[in-house]
């Protein structure tokens, strides 16, 4: 408990100095509880999703960096690899391919290389994985920047 | 084909050595080297021998460090084979890469003065560099951090491939680092992690398997080639090692599945019902017809026709039901409950007899002490004959052939049924392969109750002419129900099975011997443990140079050593231990 608490007391500094440096993800601590944590990202460029912002939730465990975050979309997104419901994300690095080396701005980074390469072959989201897999980009790219309209990117007026 | 069972003449054998032969079953002939079983059972003292064995092949070929040997090994199974291919194949470092070892010459890797701080990239602390851990791959960590890491993937039930803490590091840590460092904060989990490695032997390895005994005796088996095989454990549980269920030879491990279930559940008990009632229009409950005419009436109150199952009026003439006329002829209902009815009848006729020899093998085996008070007293009588070996062989020869006879009925049900091969023979093929299984099966029979009644007879009451005359009827039916047992399984395997396109139907081949006790692996290695102050140490070099182990001679050969050494062992507190360092502990001092 102590050393997850040390560790993500330092991750905190190391965000603070790393602001300016990485401008798509903005990591933000909970005031009353450190093993909480949110995350919002810029979509990447040249994908549906570019000009979206999008949140995430961040739940630490305990075990910390022993065992992975537990993370999830609060923005809506259309993406094979993200539950449309829950938010939950099917990544590997984030189930059994974790290392303690990882750090919570490093999965921010994985998350983001994920939603510009997704994988149909694992969907959490079968319609966004079916669209993919039968080769409809087009019907995918617009589905995904309908969503990203709707629900990422600020309402105007 | 010839007929066995012609004249009493054509029973007996006329060259009297051959008779010796039988009747001194297990004595083997001095011509042929007496081949030792091929099946070992492997119990918590002697595992850690079985695994040495095969750590030991792999160190020496690739002159190896004992836990990287064991990593490769839970990487491939156990499968030394496999592993060796592997490597002639691939070349060691494609075969090092893949299960995570990494052999490094730890001169090279630069030492940083002690105490000097290093920075552990998990917890982001300053640490002194002696209280960091430097793995064969180079990474280096925080020993706080590397003991957390452990705990959890000992908990989460990794131990056997606990990876280092960078990311897309493949390698696997060393053990000796694992156990130390765990075994310093949490000692109950230090021990977990050695049995997991030490039953990954078992757990992961296709050729051994635990012996199904409930409550469990704690054994494990391992069967050097044959897989489709039935084994006896030292327990005395005989079973097929390949379903781990009672031995059922000739049947193939599917067919025994499915009749034990067929046998279990209630699958006849609703073709009893779909056979002998009919569902009430109204409420859909089973009627049976207890006699009368074919206006049922169910306790629901609603009548109905027994013919066509329609629901009627009340009112009933001789020659008609009110309301109701029901001469038309429905194909679909009548085929399934004549089918139905069809298979009912076959599988009764199976399982009846089926049980008959189940149930005659359990009333022999009960034989086995009347028979031995015969001998007993016959023993006694001034007699030329006192030699009864004959008698037990006799018996042992019809406990074999009984069990044979009675899994040969769902062997048979399958075989020849629709449930399995339906479309792998014609229906005149199956009838020419059913008449001359049928034929084996009758001739097996015919023999095996004779040999039993000449068993069941009451020899000790006979003259000493009378009881020569038994045992040679007992020797000549021994003979003959052993090549009839044979023969059958050749027919088995040759022209039913192996005629099949599918290959998922293996039985375990016919053992005249019976089913092969497996022998007791000794636990030599416990015992060279034991001795470890007195005799020489295990020495690994840093340099990969092959390991020796020097012996006393005679070491560990007599099974009697190895009993010994067991004894000691427990003795001393090691026999239930799992500490992986025996033998000798590894001398590090110059890596």
């Amino acid at each position: 408990m102590q050393a997850s608490r040390a560790r993500l007391f330092k991750e905190y500094k190391e965000v603070q100095r790393e602001k300016v440096a990485d401008p798509d993800i903005q990591l933000v601590c909970d005031d009353t509880n450190i093993f909480k944590w949110t995350a919002l990202i810029k979509g990447p460029s040249e994908t549906p999703f570019e000009g979206g912002i999008f949140q995430l939730a961040f739940a630490v465990p305990e075990q910390y960096p022993l065992q992975p975050p537990q993370v999830r979309f609060l923005t809506k997104i259309f993406h094979p690899n993200v539950h449309f419901k829950t938010g939950e994300i099917c990544l590997d690095i984030l189930k059994n391919a974790w290392s303690p080396a990882w750090t919570l701005q490093s999965v921010c980074r994985a998350i983001i290389a994920l939603m510009a390469h997704p994988e149909p072959d694992s969907p959490l989201n079968c319609d966004s994985g079916n669209l993919l897999r039968s080769g409809d980009f087009r019907g995918y790219n617009s589905m995904a920047r309908m969503y990203t309209r709707l629900a990422a990117m600020p309402k105007k007026g | 084909m010839e007929d066995c069972l012609g004249s009493d003449e054509e029973y007996y054998y006329s060259d009297q050595d051959s008779l010796d032969v039988i009747e001194n079953e297990d004595s083997d002939l001095p011509w042929i080297l007496p081949k030792g079983p091929t099946t070992k059972v492997i119990t918590k003292e002697s595992l850690l021998t079985a695994q040495k064995e095969d750590l030991r092949r792999v160190m020496d070929l690739l002159f190896l460090r004992e836990h990287h040997a064991r990593t490769l090994l839970i990487h491939h199974r156990w499968d030394v084979e496999k592993l060796f291919a592997v490597y002639v194949e691939k070349g060691k470092s494609w075969l090092f890469a893949e299960a995570g070892v990494t052999v490094v010459d730890h001169q090279d890797l630069d030492p940083s003065p002690p105490n000097s701080p290093v920075m552990c990239a998990i917890c982001m602390e300053d640490v002194p560099s002696n209280e960091t851990t430097k793995m064969d791959c180079g990474h280096c960590f925080c020993n706080s951090c590397w003991t957390g890491h452990f705990v959890v993937k000992i908990n989460e039930g990794q131990s056997k491939r606990i990876r280092c803490m960078a990311h897309k590091c493949n390698a696997i840590c060393d053990e000796a680092v694992v156990r130390n460092l765990v075994s310093k904060r949490h000692p109950q989990l230090a021990e977990k992690f050695d049995r997991f490695l030490l039953e990954s032997y078992i757990e992961d390895n296709k050729r051994v398997k635990w012996c199904p005994s409930t409550p469990h005796c704690g054994n494990a088996i391992r069967v050097e080639d044959d897989q489709f095989c039935e084994i006896e454990c030292s327990c005395g549980l005989q079973f097929c090692f390949s379903c781990l269920l009672q031995a059922h030879s000739p049947c193939s491990c599917l067919m025994w599945e499915l009749w034990a279930k067929k046998c279990r559940d209630e699958s006849e008990t609703v073709n009893w019902i779909t056979v002998h009632t009919k569902p009430c229009p109204k409420c859909h409950k089973p009627v049976e017809k207890n006699g009368g005419c074919n206006l049922v009436s169910c306790i629901c109150g609603q009548a109905f026709c027994w013919l066509c199952g329609g629901a009627t009026g009340r009112d009933h003439t001789w020659s008609s039901i009110a309301g109701h006329s029901c001469g038309r002829y429905k194909e679909d209902k009548e085929k399934n409950a004549e089918r139905a009815k069809r298979d009912l009848y076959r599988y009764m006729h199976y399982h009846n007899r089926y049980k008959a020899h189940t149930d005659s093998f359990k009333l022999e085996s009960n034989l086995k002490e009347s028979i031995q008070k015969k001998v007993s007293i016959s023993e006694e009588k001034d007699s030329n004959l006192r030699d009864f070996s004959w008698v037990n062989n006799g018996l042992s020869r019809l406990f074999r052939s009984r069990r044979v006879l009675s899994y040969s009925y769902p062997f048979a049900f399958y075989m020849f049924g629709e449930e399995l091969f339906k479309d792998e023979m014609t229906e005149e093929e199956r009838e020419i392969k059913q008449n001359l299984f049928e034929d084996q099966q009758q001739q097996l029979e015919e023999n095996v109750e004779k040999l039993s009644k000449f068993l069941e007879s009451p020899f000790d009451q006979y003259n000493e002419n009378e009881v020569m005359d038994v045992r040679m009827q007992v020797i000549n039916l021994s003979a003959i129900t052993d090549t009839l047992c044979q023969k059958m399984y050749d027919c088995i395997e040759t022209d039913l099975l192996g005629s099949l396109q599918l290959g998922i139907h293996n039985i375990a081949p016919y053992k005249s011997k019976g089913i092969e006790k497996a022998s007791e692996l000794p636990a030599s290695w416990v015992n060279n443990a034991n001795n470890a102050g007195k005799g020489p140490a295990l020495h690994c070099g840093t340099s990969g140079g092959s390991t020796e182990l020097e012996q006393p001679s005679g070491f560990g050969s007599s099974e009697e050593s190895g009993y010994s050494s067991r004894k000691r062992a427990r003795k001393e507190g090691l026999g239930g231990g799992f500490d992986l360092n025996l033998p000798a502990e590894v001398d590090r001092s110059d890596s």
